[in-house]
């Protein structure tokens, strides 16, 4: 089928208005905000629903052209960037909230919802209640944030976003649809077991084993108030013990200690974000004189937050994409990775070191994730995109970031493709030919996004 | 060190991250952004329009007519500009689409049917984007006994002058029973079409001629009815480097200044339920939402009430940067949005404070039968009893 015929195609499934391979499309949907090269596209196509997915795929499968689905492209480590070419998917037309249920506490939405609408939906319908989203733009979606193991909002408390799918429905490289997880046989989308976990399939698979429709994920109870209590840490090794008895107490909400040598007087600290909620302002004050004893002991300073901060430290999500301005060039990408509480405090040191080794400031976050029993800790490094040596000084920091990440027994998250091959290099040979074997079953035309999880 | 403001744009623009805040509603209840909320595709945000002319600026990327179209679909609402967090460039980034139209334009790729409002602008003939016939406006100044100088000018605007003639006239009448010295002058385009559509080459002509006409009328204030002459004569004539020697009111705040110094009062009522509507050129551009609700506030018997997307999260009306010209059907979509929006408050009545807006709007109140009456507030108040208190 000619290029010609592939858009016509296109245009019948979705409107002549959602297919394109116009030179303006196929620009923007070859890089991302991260440090990526661009890769070329070949279409870009807008479903609005299951059916127009199943159609696109046909053909895709039937044409051995490649599918990426994207959700809000924000990974920045150019997952949703073809590597061979191929149809960019681009899912936020998909935008449904199907069902909320305030009893099961979860939601139902279309692959296309984002964290702004789902955070905005719950505010005005369902106060009580809230979703898992990470500090991340709200163009985001939560199938996207979900399926790469995200983390961010109550990971602390409850793990990170990965496992915090109830089910999911899937169009398969055939065409055909898949549900995993209760909604298998069930009308409620309410858990992904007891049967065989193949919600696991389709998690950090970065769009290689199917394309994502429906996604069901859990929702929380939303106390009425929240409050954060900062600490500084001094001596960096005392970062896991200090963890560990805090997550002990069962008082934090969410657990971040972050490092940034600017502004100045920030350098030599890491600062201990400790976010705690309650439905009372007593219970927060408890709450608050628990945690400095306790920060006490554990040789950190509790430090009151100054009131012009308050309001930039309790917004949800955290505007971290300022990161993109630190040097006045419109670009960051950051390893993010899952990391043994244990190695927290050499990942920091190494890390620093490998941003000062290339000129950029160190800027990193350890977020706590279920109560330690991962950290994922981000090292980020902003650059200038009207720099290509600045840009190639981020790129080096960052694969070497990915190896330290893997030396040092953690595991590079949502890697780009250099990160992935260093994983691959790692990983056990069994779990590589089991990966490829099902891959090979489930996609033996190797459309979906190939170049990614190449084993 | 050079603040942002100083750079030049070309400078900045890859210091867009597209993050995609600048499509959002301030709650992120919704798009507010009326080109992304169509189109959809990444390439129509305002991130993704940097993205593009950075591109163009890389040599990534050549002009073509489909690139000049994705520039050109936007209404230069401002949208972007109040939801967009970089703060050291966001207001910056209409500034950026508007270069960029330039830019293309000096290259040959204007899309013909905005190049037209220019064409007819610069018919001596006619002076302006509509094609009709320019007013000296010296009938009118017979019709209302106006002076060959004053203290003030009404700049009246294109708009009003050749298809709002109704609000023309209540602004007249409404400045007369007001008392105010003022009289009128043979006006060109304002240059707002220009600018927006980045047609700028003769622009610092029709500036220079206006700026001379009020001068010679003896005027130090000016006073227009319209949001898009407002904004232009305020913000861009200095951009431009013209020096206006005069103040410059939108007519809102003259009537607010009127009411607060206890110069006039209404005095009948309006028993009528009416929504206001924040015109882009007025509210995001130049920060005025106050001004109109406090002139409303003080009609004795009106009932006011809000949409739901007001101030700076206002949902544009679809008419500016050239839309309502290079996609009529488009611009109607859009403000049928805003009647909908208007509909669930209840109001009999919509009124703005810009005579494009009330085109816009009113032809989507016709096209899609929504059953508004659409005033401008200046309108509203033609209708009312003024009393002159001293």
């Amino acid at each position: 089928m000619s290029n010609v015929e592939v858009l016509s195609k296109l245009e019948e499934i979705v409107g002549k208005d959602f297919a394109s391979n116009s030179p303006e499309e196929l620009f923007i949907y070859s890089q991302d905000p991260g440090v990526s090269h661009p890769r070329p596209v070949d279409f870009v196509a807008m479903p609005e629903t299951v059916e127009e997915v199943q159609q696109i795929v046909r053909i895709a499968n039937e044409e051995k052209i490649p599918i990426i689905p994207m959700g809000g492209g924000m990974t920045l480590s150019g997952l949703v960037i073809p590597v061979k070419g191929g149809i960019v998917l681009d899912m936020k037309r998909m935008d449904k909230i199907i069902e909320i249920n305030e009893t099961s506490r979860y939601a139902l939405v279309e692959a296309g919802v984002t964290s702004g609408q789902i955070i905005s939906y719950l505010n005005e319908k369902y106060p009580d209640l809230r979703a898992p989203f990470p500090d991340a733009p709200p163009s985001i979606t939560l199938a996207g944030n979900a399926l790469i193991h995200g983390s961010g909002y109550l990971s602390q408390k409850y793990g990170d976003h990965g496992a915090m799918i109830n089910g999911l429905e899937v169009v398969l490289a055939n065409g055909e649809v898949l549900k995993v997880g209760s909604c298998a046989m069930s009308k409620y989308w309410f858990t992904r077991g007891p049967i065989p976990d193949l919600v696991g399939l389709f998690t950090s698979a970065f769009g290689t084993m199917g394309i994502v429709t429906k996604l069901s994920i859990k929702l929380f109870p939303k106390p009425k108030f929240r409050d954060i209590v900062i600490g500084l840490i001094k001596d960096l090794d005392t970062i896991p013990e200090l963890v560990l008895n805090l997550t002990k107490t069962d008082i934090p909400e969410d657990l971040m200690v972050a490092l940034a040598e600017k502004p100045d007087f920030m350098k030599g600290y890491a600062i201990l974000m400790l976010y705690i909620n309650g439905d009372t302002q007593e219970e927060l004050a408890s709450k608050t004189k628990i945690l400095k004893k306790m920060y006490r002991k554990n040789k950190a300073t509790f430090m009151k937050m100054p009131p012009k901060y308050y309001d930039i430290f309790l917004e949800q999500p955290q505007f971290a994409a300022k990161a993109a301005d630190f040097r006045k060039g419109g670009g960051f990408e950051y390893v993010g990775s899952f990391m043994p509480l244990e190695k927290i405090p050499e990942a920091i040191e190494i890390a620093r070191d490998i941003s000062l080794k290339y000129g950029i400031v160190p800027t990193q976050v350890s977020r706590i994730i279920g109560r330690g029993h991962a950290v994922m800790f981000a090292a980020s490094y902003s650059f200038n995109r009207a720099d290509p040596e600045d840009m190639e000084k981020a790129r080096k920091a960052l694969h070497e970031t990915n190896e330290m990440v893997l030396n040092l027994g953690g595991l590079p998250w949502k890697a780009e493709l250099g990160g992935q091959k260093l994983m691959i290099e790692k990983m056990d040979p069994n779990y590589k030919m089991l990966l490829k074997t099902i891959r090979n079953i489930v996609d033996p035309n190797g459309i979906m996004n190939p170049g990614n999880w190449e084993v | 060190m050079t603040s942002e403001a100083e750079l030049d744009w070309k400078d900045i623009i890859h210091r867009c991250f597209r993050c995609g805040y600048c499509k959002f509603t301030y709650d992120y209840n919704d798009f507010n952004c009326p080109s992304y909320k169509k189109h959809r595709f990444e390439t129509y945000s305002t991130g993704g329009r940097l993205w593009l002319i950075y591109g163009v600026i890389n040599g990534d990327l050549q002009w073509s007519e489909n690139l000049a179209n994705v520039l050109y679909s936007c209404p230069t609402c401002g949208n972007c500009m109040e939801n967009c967090r970089f703060e050291k460039f966001n207001f910056l980034l209409v500034d950026m689409i508007e270069a960029a139209r330039a830019e293309a334009t000096k290259s040959g790729f204007c899309p013909e049917k905005q190049k037209v409002l220019v064409e007819r602008a610069t018919n001596p003939e006619m002076w302006n984007p509509y094609g009709e016939p320019n007013s000296d406006n010296e009938a009118l100044k017979k019709e209302y006994d106006l002076p060959d100088e004053a203290e003030w000018v009404y700049f009246i605007g294109c708009t009003s002058n050749y298809r709002q003639q109704n609000l023309r006239d209540a602004t007249l009448r409404l400045l007369k029973k007001t008392g105010i010295d003022f009289t009128l002058v043979d006006e060109h385009c304002c240059t707002s079409p220009m600018l927006r559509t980045g047609q700028v080459d003769c622009a610092s002509d029709f500036m220079n001629y206006n700026i001379a006409r009020i001068k010679n009328a003896g005027a130090s204030k000016v006073v227009t009815s319209c949001a898009g002459c407002y904004r232009t004569l305020l913000k861009d004539y200095e951009k431009f480097g013209a020096d206006l020697g005069f103040e410059v009111y939108h007519t809102g705040e003259l009537i607010k200044k009127l009411l607060n110094d206890g110069k006039i009062k209404i005095a009948s009522n309006y028993d009528k339920v009416i929504t206001y509507h924040d015109p882009c050129h007025l509210g995001r551009h130049m920060d005025m939402y106050e001004v109109p609700r406090e002139v409303i506030k003080q009609i004795p018997g009106i009932k006011f009430v809000e949409m739901e997307r007001i101030r700076e999260n206002a949902w544009c009306c679809g008419a500016g940067g050239g839309v309502k010209i290079g996609y009529p059907d488009w611009a109607l979509e859009i403000s049928k949005e805003r009647l909908e929006e208007a509909k669930e408050t209840g109001a009999a009545v919509l009124t703005s404070m810009c005579p494009f807006c009330k085109t816009n709007l009113s032809d989507a109140n016709e096209t899609f039968n929504m059953g508004f009456e659409v005033l401008d507030l200046i309108e509203i108040l033609d209708q009312l009893d003024i009393e002159i208190l001293e």
